[in-house]
């Protein structure tokens, strides 16, 4: 058997910031649905939203399962309802490392409340 | 610091037989050699006579030499247990089953094919032991995209941090961390010092063109080739006999050819009576090749044993041809280099005179199917000039990626997307997977029709066909598992669903489709197609017919041919028992085959009626 893949550890002196707004994905072969065999326009309003956000100089980071699960093991809530509501739970919205919403995919406007309501 | 020595050149040219024989000259000779594939239908167990597999393996009677088959399947499933096994134990069961689902789509199989084959190449500490390493590698065209990988890879990476940090590799997403090791396999492979490329090639207009084709590939990813070897030289002694003679004379106008045109260091190699199998063999055509000894008509050969030839009736076989009042989708498959395209296109041809409204094209990305027509094919269904009712397009996978991209860019416009979104969909779409992905997409697209009374494809060589036409069941399982963000998502992939599912239905049903298998009576073609053919059998396709090309006329006039022509006959017969279909027989001709008239009158000889079939090409 070969070593373990490298691929899910981290570069040394590479370390992030961590993101304002964090959005935990439901398994896609592509974070905009484009690998599929059509466009799914509800990832792409996810893509704009998030150029939108960026546009106001917040950090936004998008994870997978397969992709980033150092990202889903290291966030307790994220794992707790992954355990408890299993596919449902996804996707998971995380503002400022608080879950602000589950199942489905935030507004602008519902990540502005969050921000607004958490700010520092 | 290892050595490598990689074989290229179109499927059929005497690759792995050349690259057995370096290998085992080069053991001989004391150095620790190993010779690896990464050939999805690999022979190199056929040629050493023995089970290899996918792992370092030592040969038997062979000191200093192993070999190992890099099989995709294992490689993907390797990959996707290393991805996995940290997440098995913390995620809930579903969670890692749809993960793994995932994982198993066609992209993670280039991925992890490819990252096994660089495995290789990475100079550390993962093969000190060999000081040779020799790969003998896939045909063509899909060498040529398997090393513009790392290329790609490294830009689709660049491009992924500094954009929107997605790419389309899906499962690959997580490649940032092995970005040194496909920058250090390209170094490698760079490195004139560590890296041999040697290009075999027959005599012939389509080998030398693609030769050039794939050099003038190389050179623009910095990697520049050293040796060319023509294989296949008929002797001198068959000047005697007129179908040779004829042969040999148009090889010696390819031979100067050669000389002006690829000025690399040349050796040839002589075509020999026999096969070449096992070491001691191998040690043989080595002392042929690099000794130059003369090469003696194999006398096992010789004295064959006679064994009568039955031939199928034309009108078994052009059942199988003909459209039977639906429409007739014919496949021709096989190893590169058997006359895939020439089959198909002279069937193509024999089809549309009879009046049926025929579209030839084909999946292979090094395709040659307007050499043989004798004039352009593009990437749109154009009419054939000189011959009412045949039309032909290539999919060209670069073409039909630009295509694909379009087609959705402009869609993401319509629907008033700005255009920050359709930047990064642009930029997610420069992956090296949408290549594949919009390959298939038009595959299925003419696949599914109505139009045509015939479509015949000319297909890609065996492996890369296999996972082409095994991407629809990929899909179906794939969209199955997806979890959709959106309703209209879930509604667009059921048709899409339901699109596959056609296409499926049709390439199971005979009495539509017709997968004709396409060999040269030698053991290795026979093999591969035999091992497609069981491959296909899985998803409940089977053969229906049988191409037996370059059969060698019965009566011949010198003991080599005659000694060839034994051997033919000998596999003529195990083609019968290992394929339950009829077999029609293409005589090796005297020359290439180019134009329409030349397809026409082989057509006639094909399909036509019992009297053509018997009068002499």
């Amino acid at each position: 058997m070969p070593e373990p893949i490298t691929l899910f550890t981290t570069i040394p002196g590479q370390a992030v910031p961590a993101a304002e707004v964090e959005l935990f994905d439901p398994p896609m072969c592509c974070p905009t649905g484009l690998c599929g065999p059509a466009l799914d326009q509800t990832l792409l309003d996810v893509s704009e939203m998030i150029m939108a956000l960026q546009r106001e100089n917040l950090r936004v980071a998008r994870y997978q399962m397969t992709s980033h699960p150092n990202a889903f093991l290291s966030n307790v809530d994220v794992m707790k309802l992954v355990r408890e509501k299993q596919m449902e739970a996804l996707p998971i919205t995380v503002v400022r490392g608080t879950v602000v919403k589950v199942g489905a995919y935030p507004s602008v406007a519902e990540i502005h409340t969050a921000l607004n309501g958490t700010a520092s | 610091m290892t050595q490598f020595v990689f074989f290229s050149g179109k499927g059929g040219v005497g690759k792995t037989s050349m690259a057995c024989t370096h290998a085992v000259r080069y053991a001989d000779e004391g150095q620790r050699t190993l010779i690896v594939t990464t050939d999805p239908a690999s022979n190199l167990a056929d040629v050493f006579e023995q089970t290899i597999g996918h792992q370092v393996t030592p040969i038997a009677g062979v000191k200093n030499l192993w070999a190992m088959e890099i099989d995709p399947d294992t490689a993907t499933q390797e990959y996707i247990d290393r991805a996995l096994s940290p997440l098995r134990a913390a995620f809930p069961a579903q969670m890692v089953r749809v993960m793994e689902e995932q994982m198993s789509g066609p992209c993670t199989a280039e991925v992890a094919a490819f990252d096994r084959f660089t495995d290789f190449i990475v100079q550390d500490k993962t093969f000190p032991e060999f000081d040779l390493i020799i790969f003998d590698t896939a045909p063509t065209g899909h060498t040529i995209r398997l090393l513009e990988l790392p290329a790609e890879w490294s830009q689709s990476i660049d491009a992924a941090s500094a954009g929107s940090g997605q790419t389309c590799i899906g499962p690959a997403a997580a490649i940032q961390d092995a970005k040194h090791k496909y920058e250090n396999a390209l170094a490698a492979l760079r490195n004139e010092a560590l890296s041999i490329f040697i290009f075999v090639l027959h005599p012939e207009a389509i080998a030398i063109r693609e030769t050039k084709r794939a050099i003038g590939e190389l050179g623009k990813l910095g990697i520049y080739t050293h040796r060319l070897i023509v294989n296949s030289i008929i002797p001198a002694s068959e000047k005697i006999n007129p179908l040779f003679a004829a042969r040999s004379e148009m090889q010696a106008r390819y031979l100067e050819q050669i000389k002006a045109e690829l000025p690399y260091p040349t050796q040839r190699m002589t075509l020999l009576s026999g096969e070449i199998q096992g070491a001691a063999r191998l040690r043989q055509v080595g002392k042929i090749f690099f000794d130059g000894e003369s090469a003696p008509v194999d006398s096992e050969t010789r004295t064959g044993k006679t064994v009568s030839v039955m031939t199928s009736s034309i009108k078994e076989i052009r059942a199988r041809i003909e459209p039977n009042g639906q429409r007739r989708t014919l496949f021709f498959a096989g190893k590169g280099g058997v006359g895939k395209t020439v089959a198909s296109c002279l069937t193509a041809v024999w089809l549309a005179q009879q009046g049926h409204k025929t579209l030839l094209l084909t999946t292979d990305p090094a395709a040659h199917l307007g050499d043989v027509l004798g004039q352009p094919v593009g990437d749109a269904p154009a009419p054939i000039t000189g011959l009412q009712n045949l039309w032909a397009v290539k999919i060209d996978p670069k073409a039909a990626a630009e295509t694909y991209k379009a087609r959705i860019l402009n869609d993401a416009r319509q629907r008033g997307r700005p255009e920050s979104a359709i930047k990064v969909i642009e930029e997610e779409l420069d992956s090296p997977c949408t290549e594949e992905m919009a390959a298939f997409d038009q595959f299925i697209d003419y696949a599914s029709q109505a139009d045509w009374e015939a479509v015949v494809f000319d297909t890609a060589p065996t492996g890369h066909t296999m996972r082409l036409l095994e991407l629809p069941m990929d899909w179906s399982q794939q969209i199955d598992v997806k979890v959709f963000a959106s309703v209209e998502g879930n509604a667009a992939d059921d048709v899409a669903k339901q699109r596959f599912g056609q296409v499926i239905a049709m390439m199971r049903d005979p009495a539509q489709s017709t997968f004709a298998f396409v060999m040269y009576p030698e053991s290795t073609p026979i093999l591969e197609a035999w091992r497609a053919a069981q491959e296909l059998a899985t998803v409940g396709i089977y053969p229906g017919l049988v191409v037996a090309n370059f059969v060698i006329p019965p009566v011949q006039v010198t003991p080599f041919a005659q000694a060839r022509r034994n051997m033919q006959v000998k596999y003529l017969a195990e083609i019968r028992t290992r394929f339950n279909t009829p077999v029609l027989e293409i005589p090796l001709l005297p020359q290439e085959v180019k134009g329409l008239e030349m397809l026409a009158e082989l057509g006639w000889l094909a399909y036509g009626d019992e009297v053509h079939q018997a009068e002499p090409v």
